[in-house]
C-alpha cells in the first residue's frame, strides 16, 4: 500500500472521529482534504490504534493548502529520519518545502531559540537557562531513539559484542583504563581475546545531544568520579587523554571510528546501518546489572519504564532505567519549537508538519523507523506532545 | 513657475550644445533669451554637481571600510567584555574549556550571569594557533622566497606569467578544499608514509616532539603543511615583488665582477629585500593565524589539550571559534558566546600586530629602494 | 691582460662556487615543483574522485536531504556572487578612486592602512560578528542579506587595493595631457584613469570574486543552508551554497552525502579556475590598444 493511500486513510480515520465525537473545536479542516478522504477507511486501523489516540484530536494541523517552506536544523541523530521524512512529506503535500540540516544538537537549540529556524532538533531537552532565557521555547518529544557503544577492534568477530559498563567507559575517556588488554575489560568479556592496541576515546567537537546522552550515562553510572568531575551537557570539557579524537557530528564519528583502530565512540542509532559491519557494538550493562544491545525490544522496555513519568514539558532523561532488560542509553529525540511563530500559516505548517512526524501511522511508521532503528513515542509522551503542539500560535 | 514652464519649452534646442566644451565663447551664450539662460543656470549647477560627484561619491564609499573595520572591532570587543572581565588574565594561561552545567541554575559572577561551573582557559589554542602557523612558515618562506628568485632571475617573462597563475590558482581554490584534501589525502599520507621515517627519531627531549602515533592523519601537521600551502602565494608574490625592485645595476655590477649568481643572491639582493622579506613573512602569519575551515578539518579539532608531537591532534581559536559557536549557543546565559567574542578578541589583535608589522617592514622596504 | 697563473687551490675555490651556484638553481627549481605538485595533486584528487558520480542530474536537481543535486546551491553561490559583485564592486572600486585620487594626502594613507587592516581581519571573525550583529541582532535570520554584507567586507579590501594601485598605476603624462587640453575632471577619471587601469581593476575585482565564492566558515552562520532554490526575500530566508556540503557532507558515512562532496568541491574548482582565466582574458582584452603613457 502506498503510504500516500496510507496517509489519505488516516486523514479518514482522524475525520470519522471528529464526526462521531462531534468535536467542538471548530472544524476548520481544508477542503483538500475533506474532498479526498474515502469514507471507507478501514476501521482495523482506527480500531488498533484506539479511538484515544490523542493525534487524533490534531485535526486542525492538517497541512493548509498555501505555500510555506520550513527550516530545519539540529540532530545528527535524528537528521537520517527527517531526511527519509521530508521527501515524504513533501510529495504528499508539495505546497511545503522543509529543509533539513544536521549540524547538532547545540545548533538545534540555539537556531530555534533565536528564530533563524522554525523547527531545531535535539537529542537533548531544554535546560532552566536555555526556558527562562527564552520563554516559550518547546522540547517536543517526536520518537524515542538510543545510543550505540562502537569500537573498531581489528581481528575481533563482528559477532562478538563486548560487554562493557558505564565505568569502565568513564575509565576509558578518562584515560584511566588505557589499552584493550586491560584486565578490566577482559574480566566482563571471558573467552574474548583482546589484542593490546591503545584506545582511542572519540569524542564529538559540535555541541551535541549525544554527547549529553553519553555524559549522562557516565555520571549516572560513575556519580562520585564522572558526575563531579566532568559532568554533563552537550558539550563537556572532556579529560585529557593522549590520542583522544574530536570528531563532527555523527558521521564524522562514524568514518572517524572506521579509520582509526583502537577507537572507541559514542554513536545515534541512527547509523547503525553504516556501523554494522565496519564497527563492533558493545553490549552496555543496563541498572540492573544485564548487559545489552540497543535492540528495538531493549529499547522499548526502557521506554516503557519511563513513558507515565513524562512531565508536561516532555523534558526527561531516559538514561539508565530501572526496566530490568531495557538498553540503558535511550532518549526521546526533541524539536525545539518557539510556541509563537511569525505568522499563523507558519504556526500551522510547523503544527501540521510535527504531528504528521511523530504520528505513528504517518512519519513514524514501523517501515520509517526501522530505517534508522528507532521506536515510536508510546501513547502518554504522545499525549504530552500534542498538548505542547496545540500550544503554537501564529 | 512661469520661467520653470518656458525653459522646458526650450529643451529641444539642447542648453548642452553650447555648453564650455564645444568651445562657445561664454558672452555669446549670456547674450541670448531669457529662458536660456536659466536654464543655462539650472545646467551649470546640474554640470557642477556631476563634476563633482565623482569627488564626493568616491569620498562616502572610501570612508566604508574604515567603517567596517570600526564596526567589527566594537561589535567584537562589546560582545566579549563580560566575559573578558569574568575570566580575567586566566583566559590566556588556562586549559580548560568547558560550559559549565547546562541545566543547573546560573550564577552571578562579577555581575555577569554564567552557568555553575564555566571555566574559559585558551592557552591550549593560543598555542595550537601559533605552532601550526610556525610550521606553516617554515615551509613557505623558503619555498616562497626560493621560487620568487628562480621567477625574476631565470625565467621567461611568459614562464613567470604561468607560475603568476599558479600562485593566482593557489589563492583561488577554497579553503574547504584545502581542508578536503588534507583530511582526506594528505593526513593519511603523512601518518603512513612520514610518521614510520619519523617514528626512527630517538625517543629523547624535544627530538620526541617530531615522532609519535598517527591516529587518523589528522594533526598538527597535517594543518601545518596544509596552511602552509595555503600562504605560499602570499609571501611569494611580495617576495617577487621586492626581488623585482632590486636595481639591474646592482646584480650587473656583481656579476661583473665575477660573482656567481648564488653570491649575487647572497650578497646584493638578499640585504636588499632583508626586511621587506620579514614584512611579506608577517603578511603570510597573518593569514595563517587567521585560518578557519582548512585547519579545523585537518587538526583534529580537540579542545582542552595542547600538541605533544606534529602529529598529535590540536586545535587553533579560529578553528573552535567556528565549530563552538553552535554549542556554545546552548547556553542560556549567552555566556559562551561571549568568550568566543573573547577568543576572537585575541584572534584580532594577534593579526592586526602582524599586518601593521609587515606593513610598518614592507613599506621600509620599499622606501629603502626609492632613497638608495 | 696578464695571463693569471694556473692554481689548483683557486680552482677548487671556483668549482665549488659553481657548484652552490648550481645547487642554489636546483633547490629553487624544486620549490617551484612545490607550489605546483599540491595544485596538481589537489585537483586531479577531487576531480577524478568526482568525475564518476557527476551527471546532468547533479545540475538539474536540489539537495535532498544529503543526497540529490546541487542545484540551490549552484544557484546560490552564483545569486551570493552577483550580490557580492554588485556591493563590493561600486564600494571597493569607489573607494580605490577616492584613495587614488581624491583623497588629501594624509587621509589617503590612513584610509589606505585601514584597507590593509580590513584585508587582514580573519574571515572567521568578520562571519562571527556578521552572525551576531545582522542574523541574531537585527534579527535577519540565516539571509542572502546577511551573507552579502559580510562577504563583502570581507572582498572589498582587495577591490579597493588593486583598483587604487591601478590607478596610481597610470602614467602621469596621460593624466597630465587629459588634464591639459581642458577635459573636465570627470572625463580625466572615466577616459584616461579608469580606462587606463581598468585592466588592473577588472582582474582585481573578478580574484576578488574567485575568493568569495570559495568562502565557507563566515557562510555557516550568515547563509545557513537550503535545500531549495533562492527566494527574492534578502532577509529570513537561508539559502544554499556549493562549500556547505564540502564541509557538511566530506566525512558522512553515506556514500550519496560523500558523493555531494566531492561534486560541490570539483564544481567550485571549475568556478575558480574560470573565474581566474576570466580575469586573465579580460586583462589581455582591455590591455590592447591602451596607450602606456605619452
Amino acid at each position: 500500500m502506498s503510504i500516500r493511500g496510507r496517509y489519505k486513510k488516516g486523514v479518514g480515520v482522524v475525520l470519522i472521529g471528529i464526526a462521531i465525537t462531534a468535536a467542538a473545536c471548530s472544524s476548520s479542516s481544508s477542503p483538500k482534504a475533506s474532498s479526498k478522504s474515502s469514507p471507507s477507511t478501514s476501521a482495523a486501523v482506527a480500531s488498533s490504534q484506539s479511538s484515544s489516540n490523542p493525534l487524533d484530536s490534531l485535526e486542525s494541523y492538517l497541512p493548509s493548502s498555501q505555500n510555506v517552506s520550513l527550516t530545519e536544523t539540529g540532530s545528527t541523530l535524528l537528521y537520517p529520519l527527517f531526511n527519509v521524512w521530508v521527501p515524504e512529506f513533501q510529495a504528499h503535500y508539495p505546497n511545503y518545502s522543509v529543509t533539513t540540516n544536521g549540524t547538532g544538537s547545540g545548533t538545534g537549540i540555539s537556531s530555534a531559540s533565536n528564530g533563524t529556524v522554525q523547527i531545531g532538533a535535539s537529542d537533548a531537552y531544554l535546560s532552566n537557562s536555555q526556558t527562562s532565557a527564552t520563554p516559550g521555547l518547546m522540547n517536543i518529544p517526536l520518537d524515542i531513539s538510543a545510543q550505540m557503544i562502537n569500537y573498531n577492534i581489528p581481528g575481533l568477530s563482528s559477532s562478538t559484542n563486548l560487554k562493557l559498563t558505564g565505568g569502565l567507559l568513564a575509565k576509558m575517556y578518562t584515560g584511566k583504563i588505557t589499552n584493550w588488554n586491560d584486565p578490566a575489560i577482559a574480566q566482563l568479556n571471558p573467552g574474548v581475546t583482546l589484542p593490546n592496541l591503545t584506545i582511542v576515546p572519540l569524542h564529538r567537537s559540535d555541541g551535541s545531544g549525544d554527547t549529553f546522552l553519553f555524559s549522562t550515562l557516565l555520571s549516572d553510572t560513575d556519580p562520585s568520579g564522572w558526575g563531579t568531575s566532568v559532568g554533563e551537557g552537550t558539550s563537556v570539557s572532556w579529560p585529557t587523554v593522549p590520542g583522544a579524537l574530536a570528531e563532527n557530528g555523527n558521521g564524522g564519528m562514524v568514518s572517524g571510528c572506521q579509520k582509526t583502530p583502537g577507537c572507541i565512540a559514542y554513536i545515534g542509532i541512527s547509523y547503525q546501518s553504516q556501523t554494522q559491519g565496519t564497527l563492533g557494538e558493545a553490549q552496555v550493562q543496563n541498572k540492573s546489572g544485564n548487559f545489552e544491545l540497543p535492540t528495538s525490544q531493549a529499547i522499548a522496555a526502557e521506554a516503557a519504564s519511563f513513558a507515565s513519568s513524562t512531565p508536561a514539558s516532555g523534558a526527561i532523561s531516559l538514561i539508565y532505567g530501572p526496566a530490568q532488560d531495557g538498553y540503558p542509553i535511550i532518549n526521546y529525540e526533541y524539536a525545539i519549537v518557539m510556541k509563537t511563530q511569525r505568522s499563523a500559516t507558519v504556526a500551522q505548517a510547523v503544527k501540521s508538519f510535527l504531528a504528521w512526524c511523530m504520528d505513528p501511522r504517518y512519519g513514524s511508521v514501523p517501515s520509517n523507523l526501522a530505517k534508522v532503528s528507532f521506536q515510536p513515542l508510546p501513547p502518554s509522551a504522545i499525549a504530552v506532545a500534542a498538548k505542547e503542539l496545540a500550544s503554537i500560535t501564529g | 513657475m512661469s520661467t520653470h514652464t518656458s525653459s522646458t519649452q526650450g529643451l529641444p534646442f539642447s542648453p548642452l550644445r553650447g555648453s564650455p566644451l564645444s568651445a562657445s565663447p561664454k558672452g555669446q551664450l549670456n547674450s541670448s533669451k531669457y529662458p536660456y539662460r536659466v536654464f543655462l543656470g539650472l545646467a551649470r549647477w546640474w554640470r557642477a554637481v556631476v563634476e563633482q560627484s565623482p569627488q564626493y561619491l568616491s569620498a562616502v564609499l572610501g570612508a566604508i571600510p574604515f567603517l567596517a573595520l570600526v564596526a567589527i572591532v566594537i561589535i567584537l570587543f562589546h560582545e566579549a567584555f563580560p566575559a573578558i572581565k569574568v575570566n580575567g588574565g586566566g583566559f590566556v594561561t588556562h586549559s580548560k574549556w568547558s560550559v559549565g552545567s547546562e541545566y543547573a541554575n546560573p550564577i552571578r559572577r562579577d555581575g555577569v550571569a554564567t552557568p555553575v561551573g564555566a571555566t574559559y582557559g585558551a592557552w591550549p589554542l593560543i598555542l595550537g594557533t601559533l605552532e601550526a602557523s610556525a610550521l606553516a612558515l617554515i615551509i613557505a618562506v623558503p619555498v616562497s622566497l626560493l621560487s620568487a628568485l628562480i621567477v625574476v632571475e631565470k625565467l621567461s617573462a611568459r614562464a613567470s606569467r604561468w607560475v603568476g597563475v599558479f600562485l593566482e590558482i593557489l589563492v583561488g581554490i577554497p579553503s574547504v578544499i584545502y581542508g578536503l584534501w588534507g583530511a582526506l589525502t594528505l593526513g593519511p599520507f603523512l601518518a603512513h608514509h612520514l610518521a614510520p621515517i619519523a617514528n626512527h627519531i630517538p625517543n629523547v627531549p624535544i627530538l620526541r616532539f617530531f615522532r609519535g602515533p598517527t591516529y587518523n592523519g589528522e594533526g598538527l601537521l597535517t594543518a601545518g603543511v596544509v596552511l602552509g600551502i595555503m600562504i605560499i602565494p602570499i609571501i611569494a608574490s611580495t617576495a617577487r615583488d621586492l626581488i623585482r625592485q632590486v636595481p639591474a645595476s646592482l646584480k650587473d655590477g656583481g656579476r661583473a665582477i665575477g660573482m656567481t649568481d648564488f653570491e649575487v643572491s647572497r650578497k646584493v639582493i638578499w640585504p636588499w629585500i632583508k626586511s621587506g622579506i620579514v614584512g611579506a613573512t608577517f603578511l603570510g602569519l597573518g593569514r595563517a593565524l587567521g585560518e578557519t575551515m582548512a585547519v579545523l578539518m585537518t587538526c583534529g579539532a580537540v579542545l582542552g589539550t595542547t600538541a605533544h608531537s606534529i602529529f598529535s591532534n590540536m586545535n587553533t581559536i579560529a578553528a573552535t571559534i567556528v565549530s563552538q559557536l553552535d554549542s556554545a549557543q546552548t547556553d542560556g546565559t549567552g555566556f559562551a558566546v561571549r568568550s568566543l567574542a573573547e577568543l576572537g578578541c585575541i584572534l584580532i589583535v594577534i593579526t592586526l600586530i602582524c599586518n601593521i608589522g609587515a606593513k610598518l617592514l614592507l613599506s621600509r622596504a620599499t622606501h629603502d629602494t626609492t632613497t638608495t | 691582460m696578464t695571463q693569471r697563473p694556473p692554481s689548483p687551490a683557486l680552482d677548487q675555490l671556483n668549482k665549488k662556487r659553481r657548484f652552490k651556484d648550481r645547487l642554489l638553481w636546483g633547490i629553487a627549481a624544486c620549490a617551484l615543483i612545490v607550489i605546483v605538485i599540491p595544485i596538481i595533486w589537489i585537483i586531479s584528487q577531487v576531480v577524478s574522485k568526482a568525475i564518476p558520480h557527476m551527471s546532468m542530474s547533479v545540475l538539474l536537481t536540489n539537495t535532498i536531504g544529503n543526497g540529490g543535486g546541487l542545484k540551490q546551491a549552484i544557484v546560490g553561490s552564483i545569486t551570493l556572487l552577483v550580490l557580492v559583485g554588485a556591493i563590493a564592486g561600486v564600494t571597493g572600486i569607489g573607494a580605490g578612486i577616492y584613495i587614488a585620487r581624491y583623497a588629501p594626502r594624509a587621509i589617503a594613507g590612513f584610509l589606505r592602512s585601514t584597507v590593509e587592516i580590513l584585508a587582514g581581519v580573519p574571515s572567521i571573525v568578520v562571519g562571527f560578528v556578521g552572525y551576531i550583529a545582522l542574523v541574531v541582532g537585527s534579527h535577519w535570520s540565516f539571509s542572502i542579506w546577511a551573507a552579502t554584507i559580510v562577504l563583502s567586507a570581507m572582498v572589498v579590501p582587495y577591490i579597493a587595493k588593486a583598483t587604487e594601485v591601478s590607478l596610481r598605476g597610470v602614467s602621469d603624462s596621460l593624466r597630465e595631457a587629459g588634464e591639459a587640453i581642458g577635459l573636465r575632471d570627470s572625463l580625466v577619471l572615466r577616459k584616461i584613469l579608469i580606462k587606463s587601469a581598468s585592466p588592473g581593476i577588472v582582474t582585481g575585482f573578478i580574484l576578488a570574486l574567485a575568493i568569495s565564492v570559495g568562502e565557507t566558515a563566515p557562510l555557516l552562520y550568515t547563509a545557513g543552508w537550503s535545500t531549495t532554490s533562492p527566494t527574492f526575500s534578502l532577509k529570513h530566508s537561508p539559502i544554499g551554497y556549493l562549500t556547505y556540503p564540502v564541509w557538511t557532507f566530506y566525512d558522512f558515512p553515506v556514500k550519496s552525502a560523500s558523493y555531494l562532496a566531492l561534486e560541490a568541491a570539483m564544481l567550485l574548482i571549475i568556478l575558480v579556475i574560470a573565474l581566474i582565466a576570466l580575469a586573465h582574458l579580460l586583462r589581455h582584452k582591455l590591455s590592447k590598444n591602451l596607450p602606456q603613457s605619452l
